[in-house]
């Protein structure tokens, strides 16, 4: 195993930074109705920041919720069975953001058409809608063997897991994959951990435990000498 | 000179590094800052930090501070006030005055910039007469304007309007305004005086000489005295944890020059604290850094009842200093506080004896929730990541339009 390790590869993976500047709209929703229908005008990157970049922006030590609506449902609502079907809906199951949309629009009618009332926000807690815009750097940091992917990955910024293993699954058009998996499937014979890296249920950890995750996996797959997480 | 090399233990070099590497991009600009406060208060602190290590960064960054008289200081208190949502009166002179003073100002202002930023309503104005000076003017509000008072910021959006992009601490915050509107949280500087370690006879000293005897738990609130901080709640809190548990509590606070309400506030707060003992209420002056960080690492529980804030940083300095911290429901304390995680949050008198007295009792709870408050703060509210936060926004500004910029 320690050859592949040392491998080089056709083409080296290049980490980006990624800079993430998160932008309200001054916007706001105070119940579950004027939700529903703010998600079906705003722009998809509207969607996009409130599932997936404001784990970036703001990541609570322990995610009780794995998005903001499903976080708002609890919090604002203190509905939590609202909260716990936004919680087990996964943006990653659908080809674009179109359909996500669809999606979180639909789990939201279903729940309203069999409520008597319209769930309001406590005051003070209104859903407050947000974009992000994104300054996308390359960081100098380069990997041309598995050895060097590892210590690269302690290396980066916590940004530069967000930007390969998150913003790439839209940026690549396909949900399942990757940058990581990616680069790994078309330069090296690896199969069983271009998967084990797939199967990674992402919601569940946080950007720095997905760090230590991808290293454990590469570690797990590739044997003793890859370099270990600080 | 601290350079910010000096911040790689603390938070990591790759985090340097990449302060580096953005403002390879951002070379020669000149950035300037405008606030009418040199001392006192955050927005001062964080622009004494803030520019010198921009101008590491090679970044042309100086910092203005606008002057003014007694009266232009009552009106800019009464539009802080109106912004967190108290209602005022606002008479067309005070109106006239306060453009009045920015105009002076303005005259003597020589200086060229490719972004600056205004902090907060007091110098706001000066758009108006220094628009061509600057490629992008904008707008930095720290304050809590979840709920402005409407006149207030009828008379405020008029000026804000004519701004670039504005900056809220939090989305709570932002208004419907017609140009672009970003978050910055802000940070605090954990080598500097107020937050670098210190040693257990730096701290002794210090409580010696404010004469506080740590014969019993102390709790601690430190801010400027100002009915939003809830001084008085704070005191009638202590009072219902005495009934059940020996404790003393201290009151610190200085004062800011933009400030006027401070000793009508501080009057008040003797006056309830008076005939007792184990309440001691101490008026620090602007720059006691030293002090608060001794005061900070001494108390064994930290409160900060606010009924409205901006941010709190001295909620983080807190919990970087690694105290169990109890905050009012309120504005940023929200984002900085998680029940039973990095600290609790109140809404009363009553719930804030409660969770003091939770964690008096539980010490092994309030030691667990200091080291997560405390890596909490690591990661979100150091000065080096709002540096990053200056930097992007810099970027973004010379790309208004677009949502993703590729360096």
């Amino acid at each position: 195993m320690a050859k592949i390790l040392d491998q080089v590869a056709e083409n080296p993976f290049r980490f980006h930074e990624c800079f993430l500047m998160s932008m309200p709209l001054g916007k706001k929703v105070a119940n579950l109705r004027e939700l529903l229908e703010g998600l079906r005008e705003i722009d998809e990157s509207v969607l996009f920041y409130h599932l997936i970049q404001s784990r970036l922006a703001l990541g609570q030590p322990a995610v009780e919720y794995p998005n903001d609506f499903a976080l708002w449902a609890a919090n604002a609502l203190q509905d939590s069975k609202l909260a716990e079907k936004l919680s087990s809906f996964d943006p990653f199951e659908y080809q674009n953001l179109g359909l996500v949309r669809q999606a979180v629009v639909d789990v939201l009618e279903e729940y309203l058409w069999d409520l008597p009332f319209v769930p309001w926000a406590r005051p003070g807690f209104e859903f407050h809608f947000c974009q992000a815009s994104a300054v996308v750097m390359h960081s100098l940091i380069a990997a041309q063997t598995l050895k060097e992917f590892c210590a690269a990955l302690t290396q980066v910024g916590l940004d530069s897991i967000y930007y390969h293993f998150f913003e790439a699954r839209w940026r690549l058009g396909e949900l399942k994959s990757d940058d990581f998996s990616y680069w790994i499937e078309t330069n090296f014979e690896l199969p069983e951990l271009v998967k084990a890296i797939r199967d990674v249920d992402i919601y569940f950890y946080s950007l720095k435990e997905l760090r230590e995750t991808l290293l454990g996996l590469i570690h797990q797959h590739l044997g003793e000498l890859c370099d270990h997480p600080r | 000179m601290i350079t910010l090399d000096d911040y790689a233990p603390i938070v990591g070099e790759e985090v340097v590094g990449q302060l580096h590497r953005l403002a390879e991009h951002l070379q020669g600009r000149r950035f300037v800052h405008i606030n009418s406060t040199a001392v006192g208060g955050g927005v001062a602190e964080i622009l004494s930090w803030a520019v010198p290590l921009l101008n590491q960064l090679g970044l042309k960054t100086t910092w203005e501070v606008i002057m003014g008289d007694p009266a232009f200081f009552e009106v800019t208190k009464a539009f802080h006030n109106g912004l967190q949502g108290f209602k005022v009166n606002l008479t067309p002179a005070m109106l006239e005055h306060y453009r009045q003073v920015n105009l002076e100002n303005a005259r003597r202002f020589s200086w060229e910039a490719d972004v600056v930023l205004v902090h907060d309503p007091q110098p706001a104005s000066l758009i108006e007469v220094l628009r061509p000076q600057a490629r992008r003017w904008v707008w930095r509000c720290h304050i809590d304007a979840s709920r402005p008072h409407l006149a207030v910021w009828r008379f405020l959006r008029e000026i804000v309007k004519q701004y670039d992009a504005s900056v809220f601490s939090m989305s709570q915050f932002a208004q419907n305004l017609p140009h672009p509107q970003y978050l910055i949280r802000p940070s605090i500087d954990p080598l500097s005086e107020k937050n670098r370690d210190l040693t257990e006879e730096e701290i002794k000293a210090v409580l010696h000489r404010l004469e506080i005897e740590k014969d019993k738990p102390l709790i601690l609130q430190v801010s400027r005295f100002d009915s939003f901080k809830d001084p008085v709640g704070v005191i009638q809190a202590f009072r219902l944890v005495r009934r059940h548990t020996p404790c003393k509590l201290v009151l610190a606070g200085g004062g800011a020059t933009d400030d006027p309400e401070g000793p009508e506030i501080l009057a008040q707060v003797q006056e309830a604290a008076q005939g007792e003992p184990d309440i001691q209420v101490l008026l620090l002056p602007p720059d006691a850094h030293h002090e608060v960080n001794a005061l900070q690492r001494a108390a064994d529980v930290i409160v900060q009842k606010s009924t409205r804030e901006g941010f709190g940083l001295t909620v983080t300095e807190a919990m970087w200093k690694g105290k169990p911290v109890i905050g009012g429901a309120v504005g940023g304390i929200v984002l900085q506080l998680r029940d039973y995680q990095t600290g609790f949050l109140v809404h009363s008198p009553e719930g804030c004896a409660f969770r003091i007295r939770y964690l008096l009792h539980r010490p092994e709870m309030a030691r667990r929730m200091g080291q997560m408050a405390r890596e909490f703060v690591r990661t979100h509210f150091l000065i080096t990541r709002h540096i990053r936060d200056y930097l992007t926004l810099m970027i973004l500004q010379d790309n208004p339009n677009s949502r993703l910029i590729e360096l």
